[in-house]
């Protein structure tokens, strides 16, 4: 019994609140009122980004940010939204090694998944983002993915009756503003939570057990890959340069781009692997077509660099792993795979 | 009571307004212009496609033989100092009205006319290389006209992942087989979120002397900026050696994005903040 309420508030992760709510009214009788939605940090989860505090979702927000996620508006041409790379049955990643934006021009990395961002102080590959708020106007601009600008889309938006409405109930008056398309897009992307695979579930006590192959692969996860891979994010949130191919286009250079740090060379911030079995494929643009494939290139060695993480240097530039051990780790990476999120 | 004395000083203060407006009006102000001529050594440049025989040619202090293809700068911040230190910012709060791209490939684009600025001799002219950060957020709907300009097609001052401005923008080429050069330069701070921020700084503020005073008033006059982009790879603070690659010490086509190698470049243009202000400009004559 007290498990099953306990996941049902886990499910529910996004209750409606009733008190700290905005109301007001205005001269046409419009009740503004948008409820602050309650917000459960999942088990051993780390802490929330500070910009969380300052724009948490609200329900009309988050019903916002959703359809302003799904708009295509977005794009150029009217093709592509957010969406269409960050798919919510992949993740909210995609299948291709690098994005694709209108016109099918080739971005330069591999589309990231959308999961538990409120838990992250750093976005994107190289870390450049350390606001979700500031993100959205990227792939806005950016030639290969969107191409359109904030005032191009504004009045798009702004020819459609239902975003006036739709912004009313969020912000209290219909004015659509970069701003506010800014905080409802990166509210509802807090409201995207994976934190329901079985491995939660195994570890919440929930009554699930590993089977014997998840339970040995997650030991040997444990040791070879969990210094990075760390916490319940499945990683530490930390650059790392670990002697992947390397990303020819001149416009690469990892970390180094943001923080003009040599050391920070093709240093890339370690991806969480939660929902790992459905962002295929892998690495910063895409390298790697399988799971499989990116640990056989660990066992084999890698690219050696002045900068190659310490961890590697120290194992002679390589994790080793039998074929066992590697069958093992895929096994475990499975649970790490949140049906719920996924919609399936 | 309260609200009455509040509106008893607000009241004062417009009148002292009014009053300062007023006096004014006594002087009169006028146009200041700024012509940018850019330059290598004392040779104005001409641009040219990679075997243009009409480009201007460089030998850089390294020997590497090199021309442009393209080349844009930022200014913004632009601040006039009168004789007795004191400072009059123009516009520097406001990109369409304070800021502009100097783009060698459009001569209009080369006379930056300041208008309506104060009556007063002039001694020394102030201005950024780039975007002061605060202001670098490509913000289209505070500074549409400035967005315009930087996004055009034909300019490309938008620095998307970066979510800023280009503050340079050279295509050229090097050496004697012409290998492209591409050097981009622009700012990648965020923050602070918290107590942190990261990324590099690569807005330049540059501080020159007048040859002779500028006397605004009666007259309208020009100062002529040289920038020498001789200095570019032989500046004052680094002697840069062109190469082309993908590793991390390669400088000559965008991987200067690892911003290790674009600062460089920044140092040599808009001078290092320390002992170098003045980078690639000095003014060559004011003509009152």
């Amino acid at each position: 019994m007290k498990s099953s309420l306990k996941n049902s508030v886990g499910i529910m992760a996004f209750i409606f609140l009733l008190c700290g709510c905005e109301k007001q009214e205005d001269d046409e009788g419009f009740r503004f009122e948008n409820l602050e939605l309650a917000f459960e940090q999942p088990t051993d989860f780390p802490a929330l980004n500070n910009a969380f505090y300052a724009n948490k979702p609200t329900q009309y927000g988050v019903v916002l940010g959703e359809r302003l996620f799904n708009e295509p508006k977005f794009s150029g041409d009217n093709t592509i939204s957010c969406a269409s790379c960050h798919n919510p049955s992949r993740a909210f990643a995609d299948d291709k090694a690098k994005a694709i934006g209108i016109g099918n021009r080739v971005g330069l990395r591999n589309t990231p998944p959308i999961q538990n961002m409120a838990f992250m102080q750093f976005y994107n590959w190289d870390g450049n983002i350390l606001e979700l708020e500031k993100q959205p106007l990227v792939p806005i601009i950016t030639h290969e993915e969107m191409a359109s600008s904030i005032l191009e889309v504004i009045g798009k938006l702004e020819q459609v009756p239902t975003y006036r409405e739709l912004f009313r109930k969020a912000f209290g008056d219909n004015e659509i503003t970069p701003e506010r398309i800014y905080r409802s897009l990166a509210q509802y992307e807090y409201t995207l939570i994976s934190a329901n695979s079985k491995y939660d579930r195994v570890k919440r006590r929930e009554g699930e057990q590993f089977t014997e192959a998840e339970a040995e692969g997650y030991r040997i996860f444990q040791q070879k890959c969990a210094s990075c891979h760390a916490t319940e994010l499945f990683s530490d949130q930390s650059f790392r340069n670990v002697g992947f191919p390397v990303n020819s286009d001149t416009q690469e250079a990892g970390r180094a781009r943001v923080t003009g740090l040599a050391a920070d060379y093709m240093r890339f911030r370690v991806p969480s692997l939660r929902n790992i079995a459905y962002t295929a494929p892998y690495g910063s643009f895409g390298q790697f077509a399988t799971l499989r494939d990116v640990l056989d290139y660990f066992d084999k060695g890698v690219l050696d660099a002045e900068n190659l993480d310490p961890l590697l240097k120290a194992n002679g530039n390589r994790i080793p792993l039998s074929e066992k051990e590697k069958s093992a780790i895929l096994v475990f990476l499975e649970t790490l795979s949140d049906e719920q999120f996924i919609g399936k | 009571m309260k609200n009455l004395k509040n509106c008893l000083v607000l009241s004062l203060c417009t009148l002292a307004l009014v009053a300062c407006n007023k006096n004014d009006e006594g002087s009169v102000a006028n146009n200041l212009e700024l012509q940018f001529q850019n330059t290598f050594k004392e040779q104005t440049i001409v641009l040219g496609d990679a075997n243009a025989g009409s480009a201007t040619k460089n030998t850089s202090a390294n020997g590497q033989v090199h021309h442009f293809s393209e080349l844009k700068y930022v200014l913004s911040n632009i601040r006039l100092v009168k004789a007795d230190g004191m400072e009059v910012p123009y516009h520097i709060n406001d990109l369409d009205k304070g800021a502009t791209v100097i783009d060698q490939a459009k001569p209009a684009s080369l006379f930056y006319v300041l208008s309506n600025v104060p009556a007063a001799a002039y001694k020394q002219l102030k201005f950024g290389l780039g975007v002061k950060t605060d202001l670098n957020t490509l913000d289209q709907l505070r500074f549409p006209t400035f967005y315009n300009t930087a996004g055009a097609n034909d300019t490309k001052m938008m620095w998307e992942w970066g979510t800023g401005y280009r503050f340079t923008k050279i295509e050229g080429f090097y050496d004697t087989d012409n290998k492209p050069l591409s050097i981009h330069t622009g700012s990648t701070v965020a923050g602070p979120e918290g107590n942190y921020t990261q990324g590099v700084d690569a807005y330049r503020e540059i501080t020159l002397d007048l040859t002779t005073p500028a006397q605004v008033g009666a007259r309208a006059p020009r100062i002529t900026i040289k920038a020498d982009f001789d200095k570019l790879l032989s500046g004052k603070t680094n002697t840069i050696t062109l190469s082309t690659g993908s590793t991390s010490n390669d400088n000559a086509t965008p991987n200067i994005h690892t911003a290790v190698q674009m600062l460089k470049f920044v140092d040599n243009l808009g001078g290092n903040g320390v002992n170098d202000l003045s980078g690639i400009f000095s003014v060559s004559k004011v003509d009152n």
